[in-house]
């Protein structure tokens, strides 16, 4: 399978790239924590924290078009899951679908749903494009998430590629027999594909648990780089929590 | 001189089955480079997971350096055998292959700058050290054998088993893991199906059949000999 591309710009030269990945999972954390912390109405905040992701997007040398792809489809997701607040949110009529009432207090409750999830997806989305993979499972580590968790992030990533190749040779390998002609069938056809996917994993992860034994395993993934937040991350992190906190206070005060 | 490996009537059964390996018995001395042959169903896999107690026999004894492979030793003998399982991606497991090949020295206990430099070592001994910083499913079928090799190298084991070192590889690569085994000084198992890549490499056979050593010997005496090639079930390889 070829998805190298999807660390093509963790490699880039930026401000970003110098700070320890520790300290850009927390600047995502932060940005997303403030961005929900804004009240409905706090448009002015809303958008200045939504352009202070695409400003740092940029600073990082993330191209607009990848950055706005790989925001696409947690956007629908989040446009889809916040439809309900459109419909039940109280207020004003402003239009009427059918059974459908469009309230101007669910417009307002839309609109800031999007903008507040639309900047925390953006700096996640930032993250991953700025951050490889093995940094990442090495960040959460310094942020002392629990060890199962990482070892288990760390094993998922390198198995993945894995898990594809294998639903990839057994869809090629039923295929080449003519099964899943119909749409019946081809459903037959996905359920038995992922029943063999899932058995050929289990003997896998059996196979690959004694090879973590032979060579020594006694139940920790040992950490080579650790990644410790330096002066620097911490540098870039104070001013980041304060326009932060500055931007959530003006909100809060102005409503 | 204290042989490198060492069984005495090893015998295996997994839980509820037939045996698996009958009565078998050999030593290996250090230095020494032995084929481990037969068909498939013969019982090489079986037997190579006892060498480092991944199975330990339900009879019998075995020892690696002098070291007898029992529940309370595991971690040293570990240490001395290399191993090098089938499938290159059940040995590379981690994101990227500086850290699956500083795995070992890690667990070791070693600090971490040496472990670093000892997996840059071992991935440039076997001529990959530029993937150092890639993950496995970037790299060819070839590349990743080299990588798990780097992943036993890197231990500095007495003992090198692998098992179907060359298997599915083209000829390129075949023949660059032949030569990389060639200029290896370590003790070494290798359990293949390919007389010539045995040929290369090895100079003693062990032929398993049923599960019992079925020939035990110089690899050219038994390359030669057709007729009991054909009734080892190896004839094929040829």
């Amino acid at each position: 399978m070829g998805f190298h591309h999807l660390d093509q710009y963790a490699a880039v030269e930026s401000g970003l790239g110098h700070l320890a990945p520790a300290a850009r999972v927390l600047g995502t954390v932060l940005i997303a924590v403030a961005a929900a912390s804004l009240p409905p109405g706090a448009w002015l905040e809303m958008g200045a924290v939504a352009a202070l992701v695409v400003a740092l997007s940029r600073y990082a040398h993330v191209p607009l078009a990848t950055f706005l792809l790989r925001a696409t489809v947690p956007l629908a997701f989040l446009a889809l899951a916040s439809l309900g607040v459109l419909l039940l949110a109280p207020g004003a009529t402003v239009a009427r679908l059918g059974p459908v009432v469009i309230t101007d207090g669910g417009i307002e409750r839309l609109g800031a749903a999007l903008l507040r999830g639309g900047a925390a997806i953006g700096a996640g989305v930032l993250l991953v494009s700025t951050t490889r993979f093995a940094d990442l499972v090495e960040a959460l580590r310094e942020l002392r998430l629990p060890a199962a968790v990482t070892a288990a992030l760390g094993l998922a990533y390198r198995f993945l590629y894995l898990l594809l190749d294998e639903l990839a040779q057994v869809q090629r390998a039923a295929a080449s027999r003519n099964a899943g002609a119909g749409r019946v069938p081809r459903r037959q056809l996905l359920l038995g594909v992922t029943a063999s996917a899932a058995t050929r994993s289990f003997a896998r992860s059996e196979r690959v648990h004694r090879a973590m034994l032979a060579r020594g395993y006694t139940g920790s993934l040992p950490s080579l780089r650790p990644q410790p937040l330096d002066a620097t991350s911490w540098r870039a992190l104070l001013p980041l929590a304060l326009l932060l906190a500055a931007l959530v206070v003006s909100a809060r005060v102005r409503s | 001189m204290t042989a490198s490996l060492e069984l005495r009537a090893v015998s295996f059964a997994y839980p509820g089955g037939e045996p698996v390996l009958r009565a078998i018995s050999f030593t290996v001395a250090p230095g020494e480079r032995v084929a481990l042959l037969g068909p498939n169903g013969a019982g090489k896999s079986t037997l190579l997971q006892h060498l480092n107690g991944l199975l330990l026999p339900t009879a019998g004894q075995l020892f690696v350096g002098g070291v007898p492979v029992v529940e309370a030793n595991l971690r040293s003998v570990r240490q001395r055998i290399g191993f090098v399982f089938q499938d290159p991606d059940d040995q590379l497991f981690l994101p990227t292959l500086l850290e699956d090949v500083a795995f070992a020295p890690l667990n070791a206990g070693e600090p971490r700058a040496q472990a670093r430099a000892r997996a840059h070592a071992a991935l440039a001994a076997v001529g990959i050290d530029r993937h150092a910083d890639r993950a496995a499913h970037h790299l060819s079928g070839g590349e990743k054998r080299l990588a798990a090799l780097a992943t036993v190298l890197v231990s500095r084991p007495q003992v090198l088993v692998l098992d179907e070192p060359t298997g599915d590889l083209d000829a390129r690569a075949r023949l660059r893991i032949v030569r990389l085994l060639q200029e290896r000084p370590e003790t070494l198992l290798v359990a293949t199906h390919d007389l010539e890549v045995a040929g290369a490499v090895c100079t003693r056979a062990l032929a398993l059949a049923d599960g019992s050593v079925a020939y035990d010997g110089p690899l050219d005496r038994l390359r030669a000999d057709r007729d009991r090639l054909g009734r080892l079930g190896l004839l094929a390889a040829l």
